[in-house]
């Protein structure tokens, strides 16, 4: 029904997309021109610096591109399920479970492969989230947004201090474990692409398939259950989605914050509740912010650089604020 | 379109947690009739609504869809029969009118397909019957509380079920709202057939719009019939424990409720 907008905002997003892309490729400590690229594309000149240069971003690129649009799409799938604008993988404290998966993992089982990383990391998220929905679910009323919010901070909260109590004695695990956390698109390989990609798409064709459902389930529980939709399972199926998405994306990359919380929230403003087409803009425009902010982190971070984690923060706190302020009706 | 179906409560118990709120309860839903459950708070009325409508699962008994127990029924096939308006309604924030009663079509979508012309036309056709044809581009938070009743109550026609429950659709509504939304509603139930069930508070309004009415107690159908055979002083003090005084609806012969206060009987008027 709010067609226009929507098309509009797809052909905007596009090109606010390919921006993103031209520029990670290109700027840098090392910048290069539009033929390099073309040159590199084409596997042309294959011996010119410049060239080499491009091709080494493409997979850092590349990876932006899957983790942005991961986070946020996981962001928007566990807004719905929660009713909470206020919800995503970090305020849900489901990339805290990751991270002491994953920590435990650097700590005591020494792992180093990524397929190892993805496992934890999953199971991780998985049971973060089982057990923080539980802790909501505690006491009269069920799972509220509030209470949602309020056991995610403190299921977090507990989980970081765990993670401490691993990583301070130990310098080496803190080493690994430091650049993990900060949440960096920078190390990624080709290598790293191949392995989160499966997931991705699995995951993006499962979230568009339930468009439908999740569009049923933003009415009031009764009225879905009357509609004929059944409620535990589309719950279960997105969050499993959800997970999946972030649990992937923190593995490889570590907990990048607001990418979730601030791209959904601010495309769900823009053309309503919608799921088939909320999913995908959430998707480019996820894309787009996280590769932009891995970016801005290469400008202010010169001569070395920033990690994106950390500007998606810097820019996201202020964001974080504004949509709390308007979200006073605490539900969607 | 409009079959002849058969909705039976057949010894039915239900509650929440340890507690049992719906006691052996056993009735059948009159056809194409408007059907009003009565009871004094905590009688059992909505929790009887509820589990028609699937929301709560029977502890004892069965409800009974044309023979059929709802558990074994498919969950969109029973959707496309009953439909429900939930004493409190919520809506996603910023959505249109129109969107929001094309949210009724979901029990006939197909898997990952778009809108066909049979779900516009129903979507038409419900706004239409609740008169907010022209609201259909105005976002939900613009409208008054009576437009917004009839919104839901458009979502509720959209899944074009031949039985209706409502549970308290006049709740918070002032006395013009009210009167219009269950005109609305016997203008429906009177152009497609569609039976009615509503949980109401107000029983001079039941009285008046009833064809037949269920009196609740601490769980349990104590008297089903006419409205003329239930809203008698007798059963007024059975279901409420209140005096009052019933005299004949000036306008429409209905019985009409007058209840005694304290004050009343001190004057000496009763």
């Amino acid at each position: 029904m709010q067609n226009k907008k929507t098309i509009t905002l797809t052909f905007f997003g596009m090109l606010l997309l390919l921006i993103a892309i031209v520029l990670s490729v290109t700027y840098g400590t090392k910048s290069v021109g539009l033929s390099d690229i073309i040159d590199a594309v084409l596997s042309r000149n294959t011996s010119a610096y410049n060239v080499n240069v491009v091709r080494a971003r493409i997979p850092r690129t590349l990876f932006g591109l899957i983790a942005g649009a991961s986070l946020g799409i996981s962001g928007l799938l566990m807004q719905s399920i929660t009713k909470n604008p206020i919800a995503d993988p970090s305020i849900l404290g489901v990339n805290t479970g990751a991270a002491l998966f994953i920590v435990t993992g650097i700590a005591f089982f020494h792992i180093q492969s990524k397929p190892a990383y993805i496992g934890l990391s999953f199971v991780g998220a998985m049971l973060t989230t089982g057990f923080v929905y539980k802790l909501a679910s505690l006491g009269y009323g069920g799972p509220s947004p509030i209470k949602l919010a309020i056991s995610g901070a403190a299921t977090s909260t507990a989980l970081s201090s765990i993670i401490s109590l691993i990583v301070m004695p130990d310098s080496s695990v803190m080493t690994t474990y430091r650049f993990w956390q900060v949440g960096s698109i920078g190390g990624a390989s080709n290598e790293d692409i191949l392995w989160i990609l499966p997931f991705f798409i699995l995951a993006l064709i499962v979230s568009l398939s339930l468009s439908d459902q999740l569009n049923t389930l933003l009415l009031s529980e009764e009225t879905s259950i009357s509609l004929g939709l059944h409620v535990n399972r589309t719950k279960a199926l997105a969050a499993l989605c959800g997970v999946i998405l972030c649990a992937t994306t923190t593995a490889m990359a570590g907990p990048i914050s607001f990418v979730g919380l601030m791209v959904p929230h601010v495309i769900r403003m823009l053309i309503g509740s919608n799921h088939f087409p909320l999913i995908l803009l959430s998707g480019i425009y996820g894309s787009s912010v996280l590769l932009l902010s891995d970016i801005l982190g290469r400008i202010f971070g010169r001569p070395g650089e920033l990690e994106s984690g950390i500007m998606t923060a810097l820019i996201g706190a202020p964001v974080f604020i504004l949509i709390i302020r308007r979200a006073k009706v605490a539900s969607l | 379109m409009q079959q002849n179906h058969h909705l039976i409560a057949d010894h039915l118990s239900a509650g929440y947690g340890e507690k049992t709120i719906l006691n052996d309860v056993t009735l059948h839903i009159p056809h194409q009739k408007i059907s009003v459950i009565l009871g004094s708070n905590g009688s059992g009325k909505s929790t009887l609504l509820k589990t028609f409508c699937r929301l709560l699962s029977p502890t004892e008994g069965n409800i009974m869809l044309d023979g059929k127990s709802l558990p074994t029924m498919k969950s969109k096939d029973i959707a496309r029969t009953i439909g429900l308006l939930p004493q409190s309604s919520v809506a996603p924030e910023g959505i249109k009118v129109a969107e929001l009663v094309s949210r009724g079509r979901f029990p006939y979508r197909k898997f990952m397909s778009p809108l066909t012309s049979e779900d516009y036309a129903a979507i038409e056709e419900a706004m239409a019957a609740m008169e907010i044809t022209d609201l259909a581009d105005r976002s939900i938070e613009e409208l008054s509380g009576g437009q917004r009743q009839r919104v839901f109550i458009a979502l509720a026609l959209a899944q074009q079920t031949d039985i209706l429950f409502l549970d308290e659709p006049t709740t918070y509504l002032d006395i013009a709202y009210q009167i219009e939304i269950l005109d609305l509603l016997k203008e429906l139930n009177h152009c497609k057939h569609t039976t009615i069930v509503m949980v109401l508070h107000d029983i001079n309004l039941s009285s008046k719009y009833a064809d037949y009415i269920f009196a609740m107690k601490n769980g349990h159908l104590i008297k089903e019939g006419t409205p003329e055979e239930i809203i008698t002083a007798d059963t007024i003090h059975d279901i409420y424990g209140i005096n009052s005084l019933v005299i004949p609806d000036p306008l429409s012969k209905s019985p009409f409720v007058i209840p005694i206060s304290s004050h009343d009987a001190a004057k000496g008027i009763s």
